[in-house]
């Protein structure tokens, strides 16, 4: 249909072939090389993983693990979630906004943090903390705000009508159970399955709490006996359970996108004489999983002497830790955005399929597929550049910006695409002058959403870094080995303050007002 | 000739057939009224002439032009040279009164200067001349459609397609901005669809009415 339609499928085709390069690829070669072996088709390094004693415990302990976090985040977050979307609980916003800090940090300061608290009563081991019940501790305060704010999300979706023609028969109680709950399930589900997912393929916390999982094992084939083929073979179970994660997914959502907006005033539940304690409770709450572990980890980042020696061990490190993130968001936004954009009416579920299998598999699996598949002589300008940790950026992540701008593309009304069509504009022109300006809140968003993730995370930053340009969430992992308690401090201090900013930031743009219809 | 023909035009939406073998004609400068409930498939009827939609069977011409067929548009909408008011107006919140009109203009290259010519006409006429650099949510309601119906005329279609756009109105505003309507078709000469389920509208403007009702001409 003329050449604007060829403009838009290039376009959406050079988006797929982007989102494939950085990891479709590599995890198809991955697969492929775990079951082709010396020419012929070989399921040997399964057979010998299998039979490697130690691979039924180690697939045990991350399921057992996941399963765990997933329960406590699922007990704690969905009550919380509905409270802060339903309730007339004070500080509601404040207790969000305090319980996401970890979620926005490297997953391993909430352990460090607790090893600190540990440290500081004086007790150097502590049975509790470094094992499975210090890991879920950790990966709970980290995942529960995943579950907290989709249920929030969902229960504020929720149609409030139906929600006020079940409170003229009933009690809030009620309303909430027989109507709230079953309305947002799909959600509340869908963050439980994420946790999961997170959770089984979670590396720095179990190998700092020194808990057995089968990403440890994974990583260890690869970087300390190089043996890629044992690496992969470990590796391909974790990639399976992603996977099946994301078809339940599927089955659970049918790919509904949350566009964050309410419908009437719905259900409020009144808190009355039941406030102080409910909040003292959150207080409490927040106390134990945020503030009691990063305040004993920042206790002593405040020397100037420890802030100096931070910077000089690792300033380059945050450096580029900020550059790397800021201009893998900025891919991470554009290509969000576009892929939202043309796949608004059709191929939705393709994308939003495919981007969430990537967003689903662990870190350490995707960085070995990376390394295989770049790891030659023709390609060394994308091996030994930075260029890698921005494929991996942009595969681990893009699901998250794709979700954000289809959200946001919802809340535009489709009209104000067809009356641009009608007065003669280009796709490009729609394009740059209706969906770009009408969708600033959701391109900032994406952006920052974007950068906190890649900022934050460790598996990739771990793998995929070139020689001598690690970003600070791993160079403070290697400090971590002999750097002295201040200094690691100071560059977690670091660390949260180049995190938080950007929170803040996403605070603020949130609340400000969107252009009035 | 016949400005606008459907010849035999089905329409399904999923399970539901929203259009079943519709034929329609109509005169260059017409004013078409289709009038019937909702869910009778007047919009649709819109949406296929204006090429948002693609019918599954049967043929649309303009101009003896065919411009849709089974399945298949074969003139994308932005070449169709169709102006239309949408029913929830589709007024682009961002851009102020001006930069609404002056964006057809823009993408069909229409140079700058005759562009600011036409936009100033057009608000002329509907009597906007004094609210250029306000936006949509600044205007009231009548205001609001006025800026509609300007922006689907400055580009000067040839048709022009109406999708219930006066059904928020008091009726008094409804009568002023019919009556402007009327002026204005009969200054550029347009044939007109207009979508409506109210009688009053119809008798305002209608020179032909076409009662429609499940999807057929009734």
């Amino acid at each position: 249909m003329g050449r604007t339609v060829r403009a838009e499928t290039i376009v959406l085709w050079l988006c797929l072939a982007v989102v494939a390069i950085a990891g479709l690829a590599p995890i198809a070669l991955m697969v492929f090389e775990s079951v082709w072996h010396n020419g012929h088709f070989s399921l040997n390094h399964y057979r010998e993983l299998i039979l490697t004693a130690r691979f039924w415990p180690l697939l045990g302990n991350s399921i057992r693990l996941a399963l765990a976090t997933a329960t406590v985040c699922g007990l704690i977050g969905v009550p919380t979630g509905i409270f802060f979307a339903k309730s007339d609980l004070p500080l509601r916003s404040g207790f969000m906004w305090l319980l996401t800090v970890p979620f926005v940090l490297p997953p391993y300061f909430i352990a460090l943090g607790w090893s600190r608290v540990v440290a500081r009563t004086g007790v150097t081991t502590s049975d509790w903390l470094f094992g499975f019940g210090g890991c879920v501790l950790v990966l709970s305060s980290v995942f529960l705000p995943i579950v907290t704010l989709l249920t929030f999300a969902s229960a504020s979706n929720v149609d409030g009508r139906l929600e006020e023609a079940g409170r003229l028969a009933s009690g809030w109680p009620a309303v909430v159970r027989r109507i709230t709950l079953p309305l947002s399930a799909p959600g509340i589900l869908f963050s439980l399955v994420l946790v999961f997912l997170l959770a089984i393929g979670e590396l720095s916390v179990p190998s700092f709490l020194r808990y057995p999982v089968l990403p440890v094992l994974s990583f260890t084939q690869f970087a300390a006996s190089y043996n890629f083929g044992a690496a992969t073979a470990a590796a391909v179970p974790l990639a399976a359970l992603a996977f099946l994660g994301v078809l339940i997914e599927a089955a659970l959502l049918q790919n509904r996108v949350y566009t964050f907006r309410s419908i009437g005033c719905g259900l409020v539940i009144p808190l009355d004489r039941w406030k102080p304690f409910v909040a003292a409770m959150l207080g409490l709450l927040s106390v134990a999983l945020v503030i009691l572990p990063l305040s004993a980890l920042f206790a002593d980042a405040f020397s100037l002497t420890a802030m100096r020696e931070a910077l000089q061990r690792a300033g380059a490190s945050v450096v580029r830790s900020v550059i790397y993130s800021a201009i893998a968001a900025t891919i991470l936004m554009t290509l969000g955005f576009l892929l939202g954009h043309l796949t608004r009416d059709r191929g939705q579920r393709l994308v939003n399929f495919l981007t969430l299998s990537l967003f689903a598999i662990p870190g350490t699996v995707l960085s070995i597929g990376l390394i295989r598949l770049w790891n030659s002589p023709m390609t060394w300008l994308i091996y030994t550049t930075p260029a890698l940790l921005m494929l991996g950026y942009t595969a681990q992540y893009c699901a998250v910006t794709t979700r954000l701008s289809l959200a946001g593309f919802f809340l535009i009304p489709k009209t104000l695409d067809e009356a641009a069509r009608l007065s003669g504009a280009s796709w490009a022109r729609r394009l740059f002058r209706i969906f770009v300006p009408l969708s600033t809140r959701t391109l900032i968003c994406a952006w920052l959403a974007a950068y906190i993730l890649c900022l934050r995370d460790v598996p990739l930053a771990l793998m995929t870094a070139p020689p001598g340009g690690d970003p600070l969430p791993a160079r403070i992992l290697t400090l971590m080995a002999n750097g002295a308690p201040s200094l690691i401090a100071s560059l977690c201090l670091i660390m949260a303050i180049a995190s938080l900013v950007p929170l803040a930031i996403l605070a603020r743009v949130i609340r400000a007002q969107a252009i009035p219809a | 000739m016949n400005h606008i023909e459907l010849d035999g035009v089905s329409k399904t939406f999923g399970e539901r057939v929203v259009l079943s073998d519709l034929s329609l004609k109509i005169e260059k400068a017409e004013r078409l009224v289709l009038f019937g409930p909702s869910g009778s498939g007047k919009t649709t009827v819109l949406r296929l002439v204006a090429g948002l939609e693609v019918p599954d069977k049967g043929e649309i011409r303009i101009e003896g032009r065919i411009v849709a067929n089974s399945g298949k548009n074969f003139v994308p909408p932005e070449k169709r040279n169709v102006g239309m008011v949408f029913q929830d107006l589709a007024l682009w919140p961002h851009m102020t009164v001006q930069q609404n009109l002056m964006f057809g203009l823009n993408a069909r290259r229409i140079q700058k200067r005759e562009a600011e010519v036409r936009v100033r006409e057009m608000l002329h006429r509907v009597g906007l001349e004094h609210r250029t650099e306000a936006k949509p949510h600044q205007l009231s309601g009548g205001e609001q459609q006025r800026v509609a119906l300007a922006r689907a005329l400055v580009s000067r279609p040839s048709i022009l397609l109406m999708d219930e756009p006066l059904s928020s109105l008091e009726e008094e505003r409804k009568c002023a901005i019919a009556s402007d309507l009327l002026d204005l078709h009969s200054q550029f000469g347009f044939t007109l669809v207009y979508v409506t389920h109210d009688r009053a509208e119809t008798d305002l403007l209608a020179s032909r009415v076409c009662q429609m009702r499940d999807g057929r001409v009734a």
